[in-house]
């Protein structure tokens, strides 16, 4: 019901519109509207128009266009100047595309009435009463040759640096680097507070840290291959060191002279 | 409010999931295979001597340009479908090539050079005859075009009308000819049939008629006409074989000239005589008679007239000769092999370019067209002395495309994803029969290589197949029907190439086809197999083919009879003992025929026949009807929806495919409530068309009807909109779209769900201006989500958090989203897509006039690596890490050392 007395308002709207229009075109384009476009068999009409594409030359791209008028409702062809003609039209409201593979039309909306009076707008399919003027015959311009590509995403510095897990990591690395200049490490009291955090971050004392057993894992090789030359000096410093060094010294030496335990387990079978 | 909903759309929607491709990719994965129809018209130009150009004209209504050498091709304008933009007639001059379209509707005028018209006219209404080039003084100027009331005479430079002639007596005279032989007289010739014959001179200048002349004739005598005159041939002791319409032959190389006096006149299918007409013009001399011969055709060049005749050699080969056409002696040296392809069909016509050598004899180039509508060139050897010997192949196949649209209540035939828009135009059967066409070439030196790369590519494929499911390389089925004849092609997914074509012999013209696929490849030492039904659509008796989808071989196994008319075949998930589906046929007499019909397979039958259900479809009786299979293997009606066809005709129904999975049962809301998807698998949606076709009252209609039950579980209409109806049954939604008060096309989403005990319905219908298959040959892949019949209208909290796209009434369409690119594929019947070895890929094919095959990515490529993959940053970056450790081992060492020393 709501739609009905919509729809009869669209059409009174459109009438209106329309009677406007004619007048416009009768001053503006006349000769076009009114008797270049009539038919000898009787009420069909052509839909005239140009197309063009700046900067291309006309050859490179008609031979892969045309023109549909309502789908494929009506079919027409661009001339080689870029002009084109839809003929055996019968009035009533089309919308006019360019289709072409390699550039970008607007679609236009035509109007025919019984009469033959021609006028084009825009294309607005929900309001379709909307009456947003177009030149006729129609000139349509190329907005440019169609994107149907989407862009690679490209390694750039800017987009490294905003990451978030550089950005995690980086930051950090910035406090640890400017914390201690910014705090007095050689006041004592300072120290002292810092040990206490410490130890509380730290509650046994007695486990190696992790930083300083990968130190000792790597060196560990180098202090092997310097107790083979006979480097018993060395051997005993890093002894006097504590107990769980020393511990972990003997683990990786005997690793290394050793092999892995299970394939000792394979030569003892 | 709109305008910022919008916004938010176009925002939104440039994070959706796209399938969306990169330029690197192009050509990659992808291929199409652009196809013009059957040939109609075919000239060579010309215009001059190095022209590489051929222009054809086509059933599809298809002007196109090709490169003769290679088969490329140029361009090709595609006209509306259908008898209003049917290619009449095609003429060339020059530069320009005329064309009557639409039974003499327009009248076009191309620039063969560019690609464009020139100018276009339209002609008065009445039925299209015949056309000619007319010349004053040696220049042609005006174009003569007959029809059944008038004639007319046109400009040539802008189609403008110089004069237009009603003709006379045209109750009772058939005017079927126009000659114009550069005098100042145009002469068409009428018929009465059983009486008489018509000549009528028009003055070129103004129309008028300057002469009449009526001829006796009596009845079945061949006549031909030279100029006003008539002289009768059954002078001569011509004998024409029993059944045969003779057909005449002649060629006129120029319209400022009379043509030359010599024919050709058929008078058999092999049996053609050359014939002369005497100098006095009232007698005929035969020249040569050509038994047997296959086809013959005039060519011109310069002064010298030949006549290319084509002779079978032998079972495999034609020959084809180039005769004088003034003495009807043989020419020497202009012998050129025609191999004939045993499963390709017999030669159809012959296009002849004729062209001077150097030392001035004739050499000449030869388009063969063959019964399956392809298209052979062949030039003759030695004629370029840099090129050596080689044959060009162009083959344009005329196909029939069959898609399986399956509709068993619990069967299913192809591995499938997702079937986009299929038209479903005749719901008796299922099944759709597509034309389109198929070009191919071949550069070789000569036709035993031909074969050689043909093997080597089987071979190839014989090693992807057994590992088909894991590679990216499939292999699809295509039926082409010409004539009595289909072919059925293997072609592979990953070039286009054919594999195999297999002819069938004495198809009904009318036959529609079904096929079914019962043993895929995976087990291993059964072959797969395929079947095809072939069904004659007036009498509904059918046949099977069971064939090898990887060779196109025929199976040898015993096929079932069937004496009666089939109305419905189902395909069951019960196997045999060799691992093939049970293909089930139900006849008029709801009967029901096994294949195969093993003891096995009966026993199986018997144990779940109370579980097989299946309907049947009666569109001119608006009648759906459920069955049920009993033990003895009759059925029983278990239901009936009747749809008052005057009202409205069902146009398609669809059940959802049985291998369908189901990846999520229900979705979470925005309140954490679930909302459970409605998941019968035994659903089936019909749609309707409303008989009347008024704009504003017509109506589509959907149904969703229980297949074993029979109920009716929901009924949505559309109104103000009409066909063609496109939908997609899936899951819980069906998604139908039809065109709307003349504005758009529009899409109605409808989405089944249920509650924990009640089944209540959801529905919310959208005007989308969506485009799917656009005329412009694009492919969309449109996401989902702009599908959700759930998309507010007002943005809430609930609404956000289920990642709901505001609605708009206005379907975005991005170019970003044709998955197709520019490679357009126009007048799109169908899109197939079926699942790859990887579990992230999808290969689609796409057909309407041309075939694109693609890959596509639904959710991205998770389970390869990105065809962008950066090997050069990864393994940059393993290299710096793996010396960053070894120097600040170093560095550590050191530092432990100078510790040490402190």
């Amino acid at each position: 019901m709501w739609l009905q007395v919509r729809l009869s308002e669209v059409c009174l709207f459109l009438q209106a519109m329309f009677t406007l229009a004619c007048c416009f075109s009768d001053m503006e384009s006349g000769p076009i509207a009114t008797s270049g476009s009539v038919q000898p068999n009787g009420d069909r009409f052509k839909i005239e128009g140009r197309a063009i594409v700046p900067g291309v030359k006309t050859q490179d791209w008609i031979s892969s266009a045309r023109v549909t008028v309502e789908g494929e409702e009506y079919i027409g062809f661009l001339r080689t100047d870029g002009s084109f003609v839809v003929n055996d039209v019968p009035s009533g409201s089309y919308v006019v595309e360019v289709i072409s593979p390699g550039y970008k039309f607007e679609a236009v909306r035509v109007d025919i009435t019984s009469k033959g009076k021609m006028r084009a707008r825009l294309v607005n399919f929900i309001k379709t009463s909307e009456v947003i003027r177009q030149p006729y015959p129609l000139q349509l311009r190329s907005s440019g040759p169609h994107t149907y590509f989407m862009k690679r995403e490209t390694w750039g510095w800017t987009d490294f640096l905003m990451n978030p897990m550089v950005m995690m990591m980086v930051l950090p690395l910035l406090i640890i680097v400017l914390l201690p200049k910014v705090v007095n490490t050689n006041d004592p009291e300072m120290r002292k507070e810092m040990e206490q955090s410490m130890n509380m971050l730290n509650p046994n004392p007695e486990l190696p840290d992790v930083s300083e057993f990968m130190t000792k894992l790597f060196s560990g090789s180098k202090s092997s291959s310097s107790k083979a030359v006979g480097g018993s000096k060395y051997q005993n410093i890093t002894c006097t060191q504590g107990p769980p060094r020393s511990f972990f010294i003997r683990l990786y030496n005997s690793f290394l002279s050793r092999g892995f335990p299970s394939s000792e387990i394979q030569v003892c079978k | 409010m709109y305008k910022s909903t919008s916004l938010f759309v176009i925002f939104l929607s440039l994070f959706v999931v796209s399938e969306a491709v990169f330029e690197d990719q192009v050509g990659k994965f992808d291929w199409r295979q652009q196809y013009v129809g059957k040939t109609l018209f075919a000239h060579f130009d010309s215009h001059s001597q190095t022209s590489k150009k051929l222009f054809l004209a086509t059933d599809k209504n298809i002007f196109a340009s090709f490169n003769s050498r290679t088969g490329d091709l140029f361009w090709r304008h595609v006209d509306k479908a259908g008898p209003e933009g049917a290619i009449d007639i095609l003429l060339l001059h020059g530069q320009d090539a005329l064309m009557v379209v639409g039974d003499g509707r327009l009248l076009r005028s191309w620039d063969t050079n560019m690609g464009g018209l020139n100018w276009e006219a339209v002609l008065d209404t009445g039925s299209f005859q015949a056309a000619c080039f007319v010349a004053i003084q040696d220049t042609v100027k005006h174009l003569a075009v007959l029809k059944n009331a008038a004639i007319s005479l046109h400009y040539l430079t802008n189609g403008h009308q110089k004069w237009v002639e009603n003709l006379p007596d045209r109750d009772t005279v058939q005017y079927q000819a126009v000659y114009s032989g550069g005098e100042e007289e145009i002469y068409v010739l009428g018929v009465v049939p059983n009486s008489h014959l018509t000549i009528i001179a028009y003055s070129l200048e103004d129309g008028e008629i300057i002469k009449q002349h009526y001829s006796i004739s009596v009845t079945a005598v061949l006549m031909c006409v030279s100029g006003i005159r008539a002289v009768c041939v059954c002078s001569l002791d011509l004998e024409v074989s029993p059944g045969f319409q003779p057909v005449l032959v002649s060629s006129q190389p120029h319209p400022a000239r009379s043509p030359i006096s010599e024919f050709f006149l058929q008078l058999g299918p092999h049996h053609h005589v050359l014939l002369q007409l005497n100098g006095d013009g009232y007698t005929i001399a035969p020249l040569r008679d050509f038994q047997p011969a296959f086809l013959v055709s005039f060519a011109t060049t310069g002064e010298k007239t030949v006549a290319a005749v084509m002779t079978p050699k032998n079972e495999t080969a034609c020959a084809i000769n180039l005769f004088s056409a003034d003495s009807g002696r043989r020419l020497l040296d202009t012998t050129v092999i025609f191999p004939l392809d045993l499963n390709g069909g017999k030669p159809h016509k012959l296009y002849v370019h004729a062209f001077l050598k150097k030392d001035d004899s004739v050499g000449y180039r030869v388009l063969v067209q063959t019964q399956d509508h392809a298209l052979t060139f062949i030039q003759q050897p030695g004629t370029h002395t840099d090129t050596g010997t080689y044959t060009q192949t162009l083959e344009r196949t005329h196909r029939h495309w069959n898609v399986h649209t399956d509709t068993g209540t619990y069967t299913q035939t192809l591995e499938r994803t997702h079937r986009h828009w299929n038209v479903h135009t005749d719901t008796g059967t299922y099944t759709q029969t597509l034309e389109r066409t198929h070009r191919h070439w071949n550069v070789h030196t000569d036709t035993g290589t031909s074969t050689f790369t043909l093997s080597a590519s089987l071979l190839d494929i014989m090693g992807k197949s057994k590992k088909i499911s894991q590679d990216l390389r499939k292999k699809f089925v295509v039926l082409h029907k010409s004539g009595s004849s289909l072919g059925l092609f293997g072609i592979d997914s990953k070039s286009g190439s054919i594999l195999w074509k297999h002819y069938l012999e004495n198809v009904q013209p009318n036959a529609v086809f079904k096929l079914i696929v019962q043993r895929t490849t995976a087990h291993f030492p059964h072959p797969p197999q395929c079947t095809l039904l072939i069904k004659d659509k007036d009498t509904g008796l059918a046949s099977l083919h069971v064939f090898n989808p990887i060779f196109g071989r025929k199976s040898h196994i015993a096929l079932p009879v069937l004496p009666r008319p089939i109305l419905q075949s189902l395909l069951l998930p019960v196997i045999d003992q060799d691992y093939a589906k049970v293909l089930l046929l139900v006849d008029d007499q709801y009967k029901v025929t096994a294949f195969p019909s093993t003891k096995n397979v009966l026993q199986q039958l018997q144990e779940m026949a109370s579980s097989i259900f299946f309907y049947l479809v009666r569109s001119d009786q608006g009648n759906l009807s459920g069955f049920r299979l009993r033990k003895d293997l009759s059925t029983e009606r278990i239901w009936e929806v009747v749809l008052p066809t005057d009202v409205q005709k069902i146009v398609a129904v669809n059940g959802k495919r049985p291998n369908e999975h189901v990846h999520s049962q229900g979705r979470v809301m925005g309140d954490r409530s679930v909302l459970y998807k409605y998941l019968n698998p035994n659903l089936l949606a019909v749609v309707t068309e409303s008989t009347d076709t008024h704009p504003e009252r017509a109506f589509v209609g959907m149904f969703l009807v229980d297949g074993v039950t029979g109920r009716i579980i929901h009924e949505a209409v559309q109104r103000k909109a009409r066909g063609p109806v496109h939908f997609v049954h899936s899951e819980n939604w069906v998604v139908v779209s039809s065109s709307c008060c003349s504005l758009a096309t529009v899409v109605v989403v409808v989405v089944v769900v249920e509650a924990t005990h009640h089944i209540y319905l959801y529905r919310n219908s959208k005007y989308f201006f969506l485009k799917v298959g656009l005329p412009s040959g694009a492919i969309l892949s449109l996401p989902k989500m702009f599908l959700d019949p759930r998309r507010p209208e007002v943005v809430t909290e609930h609404s956000r958090e289920e990642n709901l796209i505001p609605y708009a009434p206005e379907m975005p369409i991005r170019t970003e989203w044709f998955i197709n690119y520019n490679q357009t594929v126009l007048r799109v019947k169908g899109i197939y897509t079926a699942p790859s070895g990887l579990e992230s890929t999808c290969l689609v094919v796409a057909y309407g006039l041309d075939i694109y095959q693609t890959r596509v990515y639904p959710s991205k490529q998770f389970d390869v690596l990105k065809d962008d993959y950066d090997y050069v940053l990864i393994s940059s970056v393993l290299f710096a890490l793996f010396f960053a450790t070894m120097i600040s081992k170093r560095l550590a060492q050191v530092k432990l050392l100078n510790r040490a020393w402190r």
